[in-house]
């Protein structure tokens, strides 16, 4: 306990009495409190031989003078407000406060906060308080820095339990901010540094998956940022060293051109770690219904697709009305495949083929094939894959899927297969980290509260509800709360609130706040936040420093996105990262014969496979062409000369 | 001076059953009282003083501005209080609180002075002549007996009160009356003693050698049921306008000390009856007399703001003496 002097007293009328969750206190005039100020008070009497010690934060404060009337103060001052500075005496003035409790001791039996001196809580008064002497004990640390209360002279540091931020006891973090006061995404670039450093070893491995799903604040978490000397101090408080993060891998698909990579981290630069992501037919018609909506899909249709996926993807496809044999692999496979189905209806003349209409028949290829068009970029015609290292996760690793420059319909098909198969490969522990925490910002679209029953959606639900028994954590953000989903907030067990927007304040799910909170939400500064988390009673304020990583901003500025050039700069910037001896000479020489389409699947497949002689690999992908060559031009031959005497040349 | 009437709090109620050991067959009043309280003790009248400044009185502008500054670090003032807790056939039993406190300005808003605490004192006052003799509290548990003041002692005639409740009451007040002035004196001669910077008094000063002889107290009376002015100058002062001063004259009743003092008008009067914003002040002999009291009226104009208001005795009230009134009332 460090308070030496009281700094209020606790008053109560009985108009304004004091109760088990609340209590009213005075301080001086230049008393070093405010609201979020955390507050020690010592009883008087004894309660069954001990004197009670209740813990309370500030929530609600009033100041206010002797003066009856405001008129009073305009006649004593002859209506100038300039005479009113000249004034010998100021008036009689009282800064009251109200306090709700945050934990009483002894804890039974619960009676109203007695009459007593009022002290401001020291570091350890703020562990007590907030009940994080629970799992802040030596040989029991579950503790993870979230920040620095302050107040008073106080700085003590707020700790999140691991066990109720990413499972088993309770689970998820929900941040809420307006925008562009850098709040949702650095808290949770600092949060993530603080859980790689802290999160205990014997709880096993952790990594973090995030999509950055606009803007380029999440593209430079492995480029160092900028940070001030208080942040270092806060660094140094909170026991987490300010440097990037150490591994990180990005990935983003391609653009619809196929020549660049659709993010802003594709600066060459910058190349190194990321890697493209680009699925082909089986992995996009496990998710078809994310991308066919419920006209789409009538359950002709799915009878129909339930039939490709069973019978015809990957399998040597037969039939007496098709002209070949069919393997299909890919949206070209697919076309082909179902042209030969409609070819041979046509050919017999039929309405139907196996139970499916030819009108349903149409439908399906005309949506499928245009799912390649619509997720351009992401969904390859060729087949080729290129995806996250499922099953390879790595310890502390953060890997970011950039969607930010993509249509809804790619971005929707991106979360929903990855988060799928993070769950398959948690389900069977195999994923090779044992938690894992989604960052998912814009919930007000993925999972609003009202709208259409999405795939998406769902997929966030059932991680909210269930992620946390396998290990699978979910850090959402959004600028309004009130519009997300209430089973996914509600079950968010810790909840970051940043700068408000007063609209979003005034609605009905912040009226458990006192006005003096919400005021103070309303106006807060950049790095703070208030903190909710299963083991406080109250909300908590703390300062966070700023991410030590490269802010969006700058890295966009320093590391330009690069523009789609030709076909063989593209090809240049992707492989001279495996392989800077590369050249352009060298790219246009061996492409100079190829199609775009060619070369842009020879450079995929070498990417994919990153070998170790990658010209030669590159090389290889080509078919051989002979150049060709001018016909040798034929010898000129004399004409003999008849005889003069043999005009007919016998 | 701030006086209160009738009403029980606990303290009394506490006192009231230690006499009732000592004193049974009092009977306890739960309401308030029917007693007829007194409504003051002197009447009102016009005395003559001897003029110090100039031949006849007449008023003089102070100058004071709104950036006047004051010049008082202190104020003082005492309440009283008097409860009639019961009575023994018909006799009132009257307890009575009273308190003085001298409240310093530091860095423009009002503290307690350190060097001496508030006082607060409570006392029975009875007419013991005319009650049964009080038992002896010892036998009845130990407990401290309250402090009683016998109110049936002749006066300087000889006389005893009368039996008439109304009178014995009358009596009883002035004692309290007589307990909060011992209060504020105790406390102003110790400021006076100390030599600080210029101590408001709320009231005379002249009741008291020490306080009146020092420079360091001022008295500023609100009350005026006697008048130091006759004929022409009675006119003068009330046709004082607002920042306006008379002259001094000198006060000395036969019990009291010879101060110098000046009536001072703090508000318009206009509108308002004569007395509107009227106060006499009290200061002590000095050289130069009308040099002080144009120091001084400027310091109390300058008190006049922030108004004292809701005080019923704002237009005269100095608002640190209102401070002083607030925190006797939240402490006695």
């Amino acid at each position: 306990m460090t308070h030496i002097e009281a700094l209020g007293r606790v008053v109560a009328t009985e108009r304004m009495p004091n109760t088990p969750h609340e209590f009213h206190f005075w301080t001086a005039i230049d008393s070093p409190v405010g609201i979020g100020t955390i507050v020690l008070v010592e009883g008087a009497q004894a309660v069954d031989g001990q004197i009670p010690r209740i813990y309370g934060i500030i929530v609600e404060g009033f100041s206010y003078t002797d003066l009856q009337s405001p008129l009073h103060d305009v006649l004593g001052h002859d209506g100038s407000p300039t005479q009113a500075g000249f004034a010998s005496t100021e008036r009689t003035e009282i800064r009251l406060y109200t306090a709700a409790v945050l934990r009483q001791i002894p804890e039974e039996p619960l009676q109203p906060v007695p009459m007593g001196k009022v002290y401001l809580a020291g570091e350890e008064d703020v562990q007590v308080a907030l009940r994080m002497d629970g799992y802040l004990r030596d040989g029991a640390h579950t503790g993870i820095p979230i920040g620095v209360y302050r107040a008073g002279g106080t700085d003590a540091v707020i700790y999140l339990d691991a066990d109720f931020l990413l499972g088993p006891e309770a689970a998820h973090l929900n941040i809420t901010g307006v925008s562009g006061l850098a709040t949702k995404t650095s808290a949770v670039e600092w949060l993530l540094a603080s859980l790689f450093t802290h999160f205990p070893e014997e709880k096993g491995s952790i990594a973090a998956v995030c999509f950055n799903v606009k803007g380029p604040d999440l593209c430079y978490l492995d480029q160092p940022g900028r940070i001030e000397e208080t942040d270092e101090a806060l660094y140094e408080k909170l026991r987490v060293v300010p440097r990037p993060f150490d591994q990180v891998e990005y990935f983003a698909p391609y653009t619809a051109k196929g020549l660049t990579l659709n993010t802003f981290r594709n600066n060459e630069a910058l190349l190194d770690n990321v890697t493209p992501l680009s699925w082909g037919l089986r992995e996009v018609l496990q998710f078809a219904e994310v991308l066919l909506n419920k006209d789409d899909i009538d359950a002709k249709a799915d009878a129909l697709i339930d039939f490709i996926k069973e019978n015809v993807v990957d399998k040597e496809f037969s039939d007496p009305i098709l002209q070949k044999k069919h393997t299909v692999q890919s949206f070209a496979d697919l076309d082909a495949w179902f042209r030969d189905v409609l070819q041979g209806m046509e050919r017999k003349d039929g309405d139907s083929w196996r139970t499916h209409h030819v009108a349903t028949i149409r439908k399906v290829r005309n949506r499928l094939s245009n799912i390649s068009t619509r997720c351009a970029g992401l969904v390859t015609d060729s087949g080729a894959v290129s995806d996250l290292p499922f099953g390879s996760f790595t310890d502390r690793t953060v890997y970011v899927v950039d969607v930010a420059n993509l249509e809804e319909d790619a971005q929707d098909l991106i979360f929903a297969r990855i988060v799928s198969k993070l769950r398959e490969h948690l389900e069977r522990r195999d994923l090779g980290v044992k938690h894992l925490v989604v960052f998912v910002d814009e919930l007000n679209k993925y999972a609003p509260g009202d709208g259409a029953d999405t795939y998406v959606r769902k997929m966030l639900l059932d991680i909210a509800e269930r992620g946390r028994y396998l290990g699978l954590v979910l850090f959402g953000a959004q600028q309004f709360r009130s519009q997300v989903h209430r089973r996914v907030v509600g079950n968010s067990g810790t909840a970051l609130f940043g700068r408000m927007d007063p609209d979003e304040l005034s609605t009905p799910g912040y009226a458990v706040l006192s006005a003096a909170t919400r005021t103070k939400l309303a106006t807060l500064e950049k790095g703070q936040l208030m903190v909710r988390h299963p083991h406080f009673t109250q909300p908590i304020f703390v300062r966070f420093p700023r991410p030590s990583v490269m802010q969006g901003r700058e890295g966009a500025e320093r590391y330009p996105q690069s523009n789609e050039a030709s076909i063989e700069s593209a090809v240049l910037r992707s492989l001279r990262p495996l392989d800077p001896s590369i050249t352009l000479p060298w790219v246009q020489d061996i492409t100079a014969l190829y199609t775009e389409q060619e070369v842009i699947r020879a450079r995929n497949a070498t990417l994919l496979a990153r070998p170790a002689d990658v010209k030669a690999y590159f090389s290889a992908q080509f078919r051989r062409i002979i150049p060709a060559q001018a016909a040798p031009r034929p010898l000129a031959t004399s004409v003999r000369s008849a005889p003069e005497n043999d005009p007919y040349g016998f | 001076m701030l006086v209160s009437g009738a009403g029980r709090d606990a303290v009394g109620q506490n006192a009231l059953r230690l006499l009732m050991q000592r004193l049974p067959g009092v009977s306890a009043i739960d309401g308030p009282g029917s007693t007829e309280l007194p409504a003051s003790a002197d009447p009102p009248v016009l005395r003559s003083a001897q003029l110090v400044e100039g031949s006849s009185l007449r008023g003089i502008q102070v100058g004071a501005g709104p950036q006047t500054q004051s010049g008082f670090g202190a104020f003082l003032d005492g309440a009283q209080r008097v409860q009639i807790m019961g009575h023994y056939d018909g006799i009132p039993i009257v307890y009575g609180t009273a308190s003085a406190a001298i409240r310093v300005r530091v860095n423009r808003r009002m503290v307690t002075w350190g060097h001496q605490p508030p006082r607060v004192q409570r006392k029975f006052f009875l007419p013991l002549r005319y009650l049964p003799s009080l038992g002896d509290a010892a036998s009845r548990g130990g407990v401290s007996p309250p402090d009683i003041v016998d109110t049936s002692k002749p006066d300087q005639s000889g006389a005893f009160p009368s039996l008439h409740p109304t009178a014995l009451l009358e009596r009883a007040m002035r004692a309290v009356d007589d307990m909060r002035e011992q209060l504020e004196h105790q406390l102003a001669e110790a400021w006076c003693a100390l030599g600080e910077a210029p101590l408001f008094m709320d009231g005379g000063i002249s009741g008291n050698q020490r306080i009146a002889s020092s420079s360091s107290a001022i008295g500023v009376v609100k009350s005026h049921r006697t008048l130091f002015v006759e004929d022409d100058a009675l006119r003068a002062v009330f046709g004082l306008a607002r920042g306006e001063r008379s002259s001094v004259f000198r006060v000395s009743p036969r019990s009291r000390s010879s101060v110098i003092s000046w009536y001072l008008r703090v508000r318009e009067s206009k509108g308002h009856d004569a007395m509107w914003g009227l106060v006499r002040v009290e200061a002590s002999e000095c050289d130069r007399p009308a040099e002080r009291a144009e120091e001084i009226s400027r310091w109390i104009m300058a008190e006049m703001s922030p108004l004292s208001l809701p005080d019923g005795r704002w237009d005269k009230m100095a608002y640190g003496v209102r401070d002083c009134e607030e925190f006797l009332r939240a402490i006695s």
